[in-house]
């Protein structure tokens, strides 16, 4: 019906304060002096600003990150019923990293996926541009950014903030022992290939798992992941297909057809080798605190072993199951962080 | 037939010189007057002779349309059968079945379906037949049947958009005036569209329609860092009041997607990113009085628009009550000492809106609004001076609507001199404003029916604190016959902060402006 010409999306996309004085002085129309001020004197009158709708989110103080979770869970911070999610929420709850946590979903985010990470803004009012989110990929970064700047900002002011130091001490002693073991290529390789064991291995049979065998996905993934979007039948049904289509093309990716088999005894492997990693330890890697390995094994872990959540086809579960350091694992971290 | 040029002495040479172009011109004119003189001479001639026996007793003993090979006889005979003599309890006069024959042109004609112009004609039937009484008279409508399919294809480039397009519509498909339109088309902006829509006149009646339609898009909203994804279709039934305006009701089913955000997208625009059904009943009432809707110098519109979306029976994940009122008013304004049209006429705008939260279905509890359901406003159709829904709430540099809406403008329109006053160009100044509010944050949680009453109502309060955001300007207007383009420099006077004002020149294209 209408369109205006002249603002392109480059240009709306711009902080407002720049794109005004670019549109009152056009490149090819020097505007002359004089004009430019009586341009300046416009408008006569600025009120306050408008008010946000009330679906807004009025707090902005903490980060938050965006994950799969129940409006309920969300207020209570439990475990997000996503293994991408729940990775990057036990990693930051590992960490002391205060935030809460925000029920979405995957097209909010920036990538396309969840979970992401919304800094705090620092500004009260609404109409400052608000701080780019943190994909997934880049958190573990993020965090380590944020907390050199305030390392850096209470050495530089000299007052006492001892609690500052306090919570902040050893997770950062932590983070630099991580990184000189990171130092050492043989370390390197290692962490990769346990990785890959969670990335691929586990991923897949979990993929299967929920998603293609019919009993866990209308017990499990329909109530989680599909009926909190819609009420309506249709759409549901839409994006149920949708679902199953998109992790049956992520198995295609990997091999040209569904060995349901093959990923189930692959994940039961996995599942030893893990088991082997860990042994008589408290964490992965011998280290004091758990890590992101530990965030990334608990991610899939807390899932497959949640009664909750009602695993019918229990075939991957009862593989976890043979493993009781892994089990002890899982419950040590839930209790200690959830 | 005296040939204005037979005055020459050598017809070679005349010939040779080729025909002037002002005696051309001349013997054109001279021809036309004369055919328009004998035709007026012979409709005069007919007007007398209908006139004298205007009151001849006459009966309709048949009706024949000649041409209409693809339209139902079914069809037709719904329109035309009522108007036969065999149908009806008395005789007409001949005026009276002349004008009840003519209506019934009008309705065909109406139907769009048949080329223009539809001549009746009028026989006796053969006094041999013995079936035929003398009063008996024959009515033949000559009709020329539009083509049954058209394709258009295109692109087009402009507004920082480029778009390709099909079109193709089906009419008369079943030969009963039903017509089908698909529309596809692909651009940079609204990056795919797809559109179909099936539409038949009920009991062969031009103002009574039904329609049923289905509609895939996606559209970039740059205001908002968004693209909206809808799918979903309507039906709705369309008709003709007594009074002359047009009613239109319909239910809605709509699947919604606010997706591809752009990576500087809002919380506000965050949280509402993912899945939604509006499901709703609509009604709009038309009543258009203006000599000429996208340049009008005396009438008035009227229109309003009631949704009513998720209450009760209609399910679906949004619930609310939506009501829009729009007014328009122009008068011509003569000016002293030019005799006739001075050119000069004023036209005055109001809109207005209201989003009210309803509880879904069986809940007690109203959701809040969506952003796909809230208003902008703002942009050159409506508040001039400001950008796309550049009023109203801002959540960075994201326009995010608002539940409540008040905006009018007064435009004065002058011809440009130099320019005859017919031609579709005017000068204008214009006066614009508005206020588009979101519903305050409920200050004790619950949203039940009450507290829901309080807020509305204390926000459309608030639309009269302070003044609206106002802009002013003055312009060029190009009111093409299916679209008005405008060009005006414009400044604003008041504005709330964050709100997107726009310093300079603003081009705008739109079918109802304000």
């Amino acid at each position: 019906m209408s369109q205006d010409a002249d603002a392109t999306p480059e240009e709306k996309q711009k902080p407002r304060a720049k794109a005004q004085i670019k549109h009152s002085s056009w490149s090819w129309f020097a505007t002359p002096q004089p004009i430019k001020h009586l341009f300046d004197k416009f408008p006569l009158e600025i009120y306050s600003e408008n008010e946000l709708p009330q679906r807004t989110a009025y707090e902005r103080d903490p980060h938050a990150l965006y994950v799969f979770t129940t409006n309920d869970g969300a207020r209570a911070g439990a475990p997000s019923f996503n293994p991408g999610c729940l990775k990057w929420q036990a990693y930051l709850k590992f960490r002391n990293f205060p935030f809460i946590t925000k029920s979405s979903n995957n097209h909010a985010s920036p990538t396309g996926a969840l979970p992401f990470l919304l800094p705090a803004s620092s500004s009260s009012t609404s109409v400052e541009a608000p701080p780019s989110p943190v994909p997934s990929n880049r958190i573990q970064r993020w965090t380590r950014d944020v907390r050199e700047k305030r390392i850096a900002d209470s050495k530089s002011s000299n007052l006492g903030n001892k609690e500052a130091k306090q919570g902040e001490a050893q997770p950062e002693t932590r983070a630099s022992t991580e990184e000189a073991t990171a130092s050492s290529d043989i370390w390197d390789i290692r962490y990769e290939a346990y990785m890959s064991l969670l990335d691929h291995r586990i991923r897949n049979a979990y993929l299967y798992s929920l998603y293609l065998s019919p009993p866990n996905f209308d017990a499990i993934a329909f109530p989680l992941y599909i009926a909190p979007s819609t009420t309506n039948t249709l759409v549901r049904i839409t994006i149920s297909h949708q679902l199953r289509a998109a992790a049956e093309a992520e198995l295609l990716k990997q091999s040209s057809r569904i060995d349901v088999e093959a990923i189930y005894q692959e994940s039961e492997k996995a599942f030893a080798a893990l088991s082997d990693l860990l042994g008589d330890d408290e964490y992965y890697f011998k280290e004091k605190k758990p890590g992101l390995f530990d965030a990334s094994v608990f991610a899939y872990t807390n899932l497959l072993l949640d009664k909750g959540l009602g695993w019918r086809d229990t075939r991957m579960v009862n593989g976890l199951r043979c493993h009781p350091n892994l089990v002890a694992h899982q419950k040590k971290l839930k209790k200690a962080y959830f | 037939m005296a040939d204005p040029l037979e005055s020459g002495d050598d017809i070679f040479d005349t010939l040779r010189k080729g025909v002037d172009p002002k005696l051309q011109a001349e013997k054109d004119r001279i021809r036309n007057e004369r055919e328009y003189a004998h035709y007026e001479k012979t409709q005069r001639r007919l007007g007398e002779l209908i006139q004298n026996n205007s009151t001849l007793p006459t009966t309709i003993s048949s009706i024949r349309i000649l041409g209409a090979s693809n339209t139902r006889k079914s069809f037709l005979e719904r329109i035309f059968n009522p108007i036969l003599s065999v149908n009806q309890d008395r005789p007409y006069t001949l005026a009276e079945a002349i004008r009840e024959v003519s209506a019934g042109a009008d309705k065909l004609h109406r139907l769009d379906i048949f080329h223009e112009p539809i001549s009746i004609f009028i026989d006796r039937p053969a006094k041999t037949d013995p079936s035929t009484t003398p009063t008996d008279i024959d009515f033949y409508l000559s009709v020329r049947e539009k083509a049954r399919i058209l394709i258009k294809t295109g692109t087009s480039a402009g507004n920082g958009e480029g778009e390709a397009y099909t079109n193709v519509q089906l009419r008369n498909m079943f030969g009963g005036a039903e017509s089908l339109s698909l529309n596809a088309s692909l651009g940079t902006r609204t990056r795919s569209a797809y559109q179909a829509n099936f539409e038949s006149p009920i009991l062969s009646n031009p103002d009574l329609r039904w329609e049923i339609g289905g509609i895939a898009s996606s559209t970039q909203k740059s205001w908002a860092s968004h693209e909206e994804v809808l799918k979903g279709g309507w039906t709705k039934l369309r008709w003709m009041a007594q009074g002359g305006g047009r009613h239109e009701l319909g239910y809605n089913g709509i699947w919604r997607q606010i997706t591809g955000l752009a990576s500087n997208a809002s919380p506000t625009i965050r949280n509402d990113a993912g899945d939604s059904v509006k499901s709703s009943i609509q009604h709009t009432w038309v009543k258009e009085r203006r000599d000429n809707p996208m340049l009008p110098t005396r009438g008035y519109l009227n229109k309003t628009t009631v949704e009513l979306a998720g209450w009760g029976p209609l399910q679906g994940d949004v619930g609310f009550g939506k009501a829009e009122v729009e007014a328009q008013g122009a008068i011509p304004i003569p000016i002293p000492g030019v005799k006739g049209e001075s050119g000069v006429s004023l036209t005055a705008n109001v809109r207005a809106g209201l989003l009210y939260p309803l509880p879904l279905g069986l809940e007690s509890e109203a959701k809040p609004s969506r952003i796909n359901d809230r208003f902008g406003l703002g942009g050159p159709t409506d508040v001039r001076g400001f950008r796309l829904s550049g009023l109203g709430p801002h959540d960075g540099s994201d326009a995010v609507g608002g539940d409540v809406y008040a905006a009018g403008s007064a435009n004065l329109l002058f011809p440009i001199p130099g320019v005859p006053l017919d031609r579709p160009f005017r000068f204008q100044t214009f006066l614009t404003g508005g206020r588009l509010l979101a519903l305050k944050k409920l200050k004790n949680g619950g949203t039940n029916s009450e507290n829901v009453r309080q807020v509305v109502g204390s926000t459309i309060a608030e639309l009269s604190n302070g003044l609206p955001s106002i802009a002013a300007g003055f312009g060029l207007i190009y009111a093409h016959s299916i679209a008005r383009f405008e060009l005006n420099f414009s400044l604003p006077l008041v504005q709330r902060s964050g709100e997107d004002a726009r310093k300079g020149l603003q081009f705008g294209i739109g079918i109802n402006m304000m």
